[in-house]
């Protein structure tokens, strides 16, 4: 029982951290641009096949392949920017309705290339760990680490960092912020092409943990949504907690209630939650 | 005025002179997704509020009227009343859930999205009574009485073209009741600006509330319709492809309208009939129809038409 508890909780804390990643993507990019970028869970599909492509087909080591499907992932978001979403700033539901278009094409191409079967990756890392009676897969471990390290920095570039401060400069006023010298078109797309880049190294580190299908984006936007809801909007830290308590609630509630629920253990928290904190867990009124 | 009475009833007179059955089959899925078009567009287009729970209301009144239907022998339109309470309810539960939060825009897109994701699943995994994903098989057919001729079952396209046009005809009768009235004006301040309609003492939570139970209520019967119509039902239904189509329907037509849903549903309708596409390849189409309108014809095709009459006109 211990084994099955604790493995759900790893379990649910890495699904989690995902969520987390696609939270803090979604944050980021509307905190700071003004975009909604609903579509993030199409590029962190783009950034899993684009790893399993690399390390099955070509037959690249996986830490190699993960940097190029990056930056894949990243070249998509940069595209996407340019050609639909810096029209829909500040207009949530244009950015959320260009989003839907643009999962129904990115999806839609993914079956058509890939089709429908579930891929699934050789095994990176094999072995556990043990801890007296559980194991823990070293894959897992590290998978959570490299998220809990990606997030942790980018608080740290944003809170110490010339570039971050310009970014909360431009959050708050654009017009003020170009006029003490951000170059605010380029920082938007610095946004976009890291927000993009993480969803992408979300995807490359699904891939090596578990089985890709082009519908995979669509699930992970979703949970990223109620993450970031949860942890309350324009939190980052929050973001990542949000995610990890929806993951966690999901993994151990699939064990005490019927799995074909799980998605609806989350969303009930969601809502609890909102009824006594309205601004999220971490979010400020 | 005029251009609308005429196209109407061309509308009405057209099995007279087209005996398509093809053409007629393009024509009654139009009127039902334009029966989700025009509830849409009420609570979207008119009132503001970005809802993705129209396929849950859809699918959960497809399976109800054909199970009261047929476990609980009601005549058909007997059975599309509680479907409709049920819509209600439902509606009540999630807008009130999502307008008490004020969760406005995308927030509250995303959280119905949720609603109707969890429904979903309740039907997907219902098996006993849903039978799962292998859906149900919808015997039986709506009757209606008719003067001189008596009851008689809704048969063959003619009959159901003009079942579906009449459901059409009421249900955008109702909505533009709805919107012509006082709740109607309310809605109209609420999408323009929340905070100065609740200033003005309009209660937004109540008339957004109606907004939403009026739209998902009207929505549910174009899904007993729907199951009827295909005689198969099965969790696709509740899907969030189905949420997007008629989205991009509204959108396409021309948000605001009562006309522009139809016109938009009539468009996406008869596309994969006219040329010949892949299931992938008429979701990038859709996809790629959908991003164009919001960036280069966010009016829709009426919107964009009406400002074209109106500069000739001035």
């Amino acid at each position: 029982m211990t084994q099955l508890v604790l493995g759900q909780v790893l379990n649910g804390a890495i699904i989690g951290a995902m969520y987390g990643i696609i939270a803090l993507g979604i944050t980021l990019t509307f905190g700071i641009t003004g975009i909604v970028n609903f579509a993030l869970g199409e590029f962190m599909m783009i950034g899993a096949y684009a790893t399993y492509a690399l390390a099955e087909r070509f037959g690249w080591p996986y830490p190699v392949a993960v940097v190029p499907a990056c930056l894949i992932a990243a070249a998509a978001g940069y595209l996407a920017n340019k050609a639909f979403f810096r029209f829909t700033r500040n207009n949530l539901v244009n950015g959320l309705l260009v989003s839907i278009g643009l999962i129904s094409i990115l999806e839609s191409a993914a079956l058509l290339f890939w089709t429908a079967t579930p891929l699934e990756m050789h095994f990176v890392l094999p072995g556990a760990l043990r801890l007296g009676e559980v194991g823990l897969p070293k894959m897992k471990l590290v998978v959570f680490a490299v998220i809990l390290a990606v997030i942790v920095l980018t608080y740290l570039g944003l809170a110490r960092t010339w570039l971050g401060r310009a970014a909360f400069a431009y959050a708050q006023n654009p017009e003020a912020a170009m006029l003490m010298g951000v170059h605010t078109p380029r920082l938007e797309t610095a946004v976009m092409l890291y927000s993009t880049g993480l969803a992408g190294l979300g995807g490359a580190l699904y891939a090596s943990l578990y089985s890709l299908e082009p519908a995979m984006g669509g699930v992970y936007v979703l949970k990223g949504m109620e993450a970031a809801i949860l942890g309350g909007i324009g939190s980052l830290m929050g973001s990542l907690w949000g995610g990890v308590i929806l993951g966690v609630i999901e993994g151990v509630g699939s064990i005490f209630l019927p799995t074909a629920f799980r998605d609806a253990y989350g969303l009930a928290i969601l809502v609890a939650i909102l009824l006594f904190r309205p601004a999220g867990l971490f979010g400020t009124e | 005025m005029i251009l609308r009475l005429v196209l109407w009833s061309a509308l009405y007179a057209l099995p007279i002179f087209v005996r398509s059955d093809f053409l007629l089959t393009i024509l009654i899925f139009t009127f039902i997704y334009g029966m989700l078009g025009v509830t849409l567009d009420l609570i979207f287009g008119f009132t503001g509020q970005l809802s993705m729970f129209h396929p849950a209301v859809f699918g959960v009144s497809a399976y109800m009227t054909y199970l009261l239907a047929s476990k609980a022998g009601l005549p058909f339109w007997l059975a599309t009343i509680p479907s409709a309470l049920t819509a209600v309810v439902l509606a009540m539960i999630v807008g009130s859930i999502c307008f008490k939060f004020r969760l406005k825009t995308f927030y509250f897109a995303v959280v119905t999205l949720a609603f109707a994701e969890v429904i979903r699943l309740v039907v997907l995994n219902w098996n006993s009574v849903t039978n799962g994903t292998l859906g149900l098989v919808v015997t039986g057919r709506p009757t209606v009485w008719l003067p001189g001729m008596g009851v008689v079952a809704i048969k063959g396209p003619v009959a159901w073209y003009y079942l579906t046009l009449v459901s059409l005809t009421l249900t955008v009768i109702v909505c533009a009741r709805c919107l012509s009235s006082w709740m109607g004006r309310c809605f109209g301040a609420i999408r323009l600006n929340e905070d100065l309609a609740r200033t003005l003492g309009i209660d937004v939570f109540r008339y957004k509330l109606a907004s939403f139970a009026v739209g998902n209520a009207l929505a549910s019967f174009a899904g007993g319709l729907y199951g009827y119509y295909t005689a198969y039902i099965d969790p696709g239904y509740l899907s969030i492809n189905q949420s997007m189509d008629v989205l991009a329907m509204v959108l396409l037509g021309g948000q605001g309208t009562l006309i522009g849903p139809i016109v938009g549903s009539l468009v996406l309708t008869s596309l994969p009939h006219v040329i010949d596409l892949r299931a992938e390849a008429r979701a990038i189409l859709y996809g790629a129809i959908l991003i164009f309108t919001i960036l280069v014809m966010p009016r829709g095709i009426v919107g964009t038409f009406n400002a074209w009459r109106a500069r000739r006109a001035a």
